[in-house]
């Protein structure tokens, strides 16, 4: 208590660019040292030191296989975790999530239709030209989620916060058995496949993919980073924010759009991997305070921080019985306790 | 803060009478001229909630709105601040017309209080303070030392400078209502629109609000009131509207508006009205049966 006191009161005597500078110094190297640890964990233990100096097996390994799962484990972690941000912000309620409130559900939904109507697209998702109408299916899908969430999720042109989350929770449901349903009539050999990727798994992507997954990311970190402030007054409620100068309706598009690429584009890649985005900015905030123009930054990198350790988990705790969970199992380990927790707590 | 130990009325008359800015001759801050309004999706033949109001507030001066409730006061007072828009008449913020000024501009002329309604987010008072700068702040939105004594000001204001570091979300009604207040303040817009801003404070508060509004009306602001309260409504403000079905049914000095006839003719109860006798301001007492 006595600290969150003390960072409170650093967060009204300093300008929000310095906490910022002062909060991504702190967070860089624990984020190089979470992909190390990455890096270095998995079925076959690597040294580091003997992959960088072209060791076999250990280069190899380092080069094809951990090092584009790390990669993509941090890109996603971020993505989400903005995107977690983004709709709290909007939603006024730290308990907004991507999967929570179903824009997951939608980027799935949109990215198994393009999977289902044009499997060759899909099945050459490894070039990027292949990924592009599922990425784009996918962050569709959920900007028409989070759209339809923020819509019927309203009484009396106020949102009220556990309708919205009802409504998608239920849509997620909705939306992972349309996928499944899909999958087993059409391509039943895949049924299995498809189950890992609803559950959410981080799989091995080549570079022309990372990059993308990597533009997805830094696209959103621009556009709400400079939505920041107009962010943070929204907590004001709409009339308050339009009386401070904010066009809210454009502000809550620009956000809503920006939390759907991200989300699209990890949900394209990874499947539905729940919680980070509830989880991480919960805990970055305890750092930061709530100021956007300091959260939005810290809880990217926040996020691959925890995406990367979360995969690095699921790969080392489970080794003794020759299994390795999908990373979303272990994010909703983490995630949902913490769900019901925060619940608890506000009331 | 210093004098809210004495009675309400005295103090009220001795600062109207210090008043620096003379009303008649001051500039105007906000106009309306035969506004209408009809809120949006309401049945075809369904009265407009504001039927041609005409109203003016000019610098260093308090109006205040007063009446029943569903009256239109609270529809007036966002109409004042471009967050509804007018179907009919024309309004104007010092002296330009309202639907001509960018969202910036208009929340640099007027600053707005509605009800509560705040997010759960751990937001601190001197955050939400600070979010009233919000129109003075430059591309990157980052305050500087100035826009933080602004807030800082304006918490020691309403007294919750105590306050500032503590979250908006575990403070009571009245605690939070100041922080907003103080965010109002911090905007340091020539009109303040508060809408029943009295609404959870203690009755210390109340005098240390109206004082707060008094101090900066010497100074040359302005603020329109949603009240309910009568008794302080004639304490705090120069001047009265009496709102009733989305129309002015009386507006002047509180002693003007606030006589029995109309005040029935308004609400629809009995009322006596007594002068306070060490101000001669109008005191409001309903009927009340026992």
């Amino acid at each position: 208590m006595s600290r969150e006191l003390d960072d409170a009161r650093r967060a009204g005597a300093e300008s929000a660019a310095v906490r910022a500078v002062r909060v991504l110094l702190l967070l860089l190297p624990i984020l190089a040292a979470a992909m190390a640890l990455g890096l270095t964990s998995g079925g076959q233990p690597i040294s580091l030191t003997a992959a960088l100096h072209g060791i076999e097996p250990d280069s190899t390994i380092l080069r094809s296989l951990r090092l584009p799962r790390v990669l993509l484990a941090a890109e996603v972690g971020a993505a989400l975790s903005l995107a977690g941000v983004a709709l709290q912000a909007l939603l006024r309620n730290p308990l907004a999530d991507p999967f929570v409130f179903g824009l997951s559900g939608g980027a799935a939904l949109g990215s198994a239709l393009v999977a289902v109507i044009a499997p060759a697209a899909a099945a050459s998702a490894a070039s990027l030209l292949g990924l592009v109408p599922q990425q784009v299916a996918a962050c569709a899908g959920a900007f028409g989620a989070a759209v339809m969430v923020f819509t019927l999720g309203r009484v009396r042109g106020q949102l009220n916060p556990e309708r919205a989350l009802l409504l998608g929770v239920v849509f997620n449901s909705f939306a992972s058995a349309v996928v499944i349903a899909a999958q087993a009539l059409l391509r039943p050999e895949r049924t299995q496949q498809m189950l890992l990727w609803l559950s959410g798994t981080l799989g091995y992507e080549t570079p022309p993919v990372l990059i993308a997954a990597g533009l997805a990311v830094m696209l959103p970190l621009a556009a709400l980073t400079a939505l920041a402030g107009r962010l943070n007054l929204l907590a004001l409620g709409d009339e308050e924010a339009t009386s401070l100068g904010v066009d809210v309706g454009q502000t809550r598009a620009l956000s809503f759009l920006a939390a759907s690429i991200a989300v699209g584009a990890s949900v394209a890649l990874t499947g539905l991997v729940g919680f980070v985005g509830l989880v991480v900015p919960h805990a970055v905030r305890m750092l930061t305070g709530p100021d956007h123009r300091v959260l939005l930054p810290a809880s990217a990198l926040g996020g691959a921080i925890f995406l990367v350790l979360a995969d690095a988990a699921a790969r080392m705790l489970f080794r003794a019985v020759g299994a390795e969970p999908p990373v979303g199992a272990v994010t909703a380990l983490i995630g949902a306790p913490l769900f019901v927790l925060l619940l608890r707590r506000r009331a | 803060m210093s004098d809210r130990g004495k009675p309400d009325g005295t103090r009220g008359s001795a600062i109207r009478a210090l008043s620096l800015v003379s009303p008649a001759t001051a500039a105007t801050l906000l106009s309306l001229r035969e506004v209408a309004f009809r809120h949006p999706g309401s049945p075809a033949g369904a009265p407009e909630a504001v039927k041609s109001v005409t109203l003016s507030v000019r610098a260093g001066e308090i109006v205040g709105l007063c009446g029943p409730n569903a009256a239109g006061k609270s529809t007036l007072a966002r109409l004042a601040c471009g967050l509804l828009r007018a179907d009919a008449g024309s309004i104007e913020l010092g002296g330009a017309l309202l639907e001509s000024l960018t969202l910036r501009a208009r929340a640099k002329q007027v600053a707005f209080l509605g009800q509560q309604s705040f997010s759960e987010l751990p937001f601190t008072g001197r955050e939400v303070a600070l979010m009233g700068r919000a129109p003075h702040l430059g591309l990157w939105s980052l305050e500087a030392k100035g826009d933080r004594a602004h807030a800082e000001a304006a918490l020691a204001e309403l007294d919750v400078l105590h306050l500032a570091d503590r979250r908006v979300s575990q403070m009571s009604g009245g605690e939070r209502q100041r922080i907003f207040l103080a965010r109002a303040f911090a905007q340091d817009a020539a009109l303040s629109v508060l809408d029943e801003p009295t609404v959870a404070l203690d009755l210390a508060h109340q005098v240390l609000l109206v004082n707060a509004l008094r101090s900066r009306a010497r100074a040359g602001k302005g603020a329109l009131l949603v009240l309910h309260d009568l008794s302080l409504a004639a304490a705090a403000c120069d001047r009265l509207a009496l709102v009733v079905d989305g129309r002015i049914l009386a507006e002047g000095t509180p002693a003007d508006v606030l006589v029995p006839a109309l005040l029935e003719q308004a609400y629809g109860t009995a009322v006596d009205v007594v002068r306070d006798p060490a101000t001669g301001l109008p005191m409001v007492t309903p009927r009340v049966q026992r």
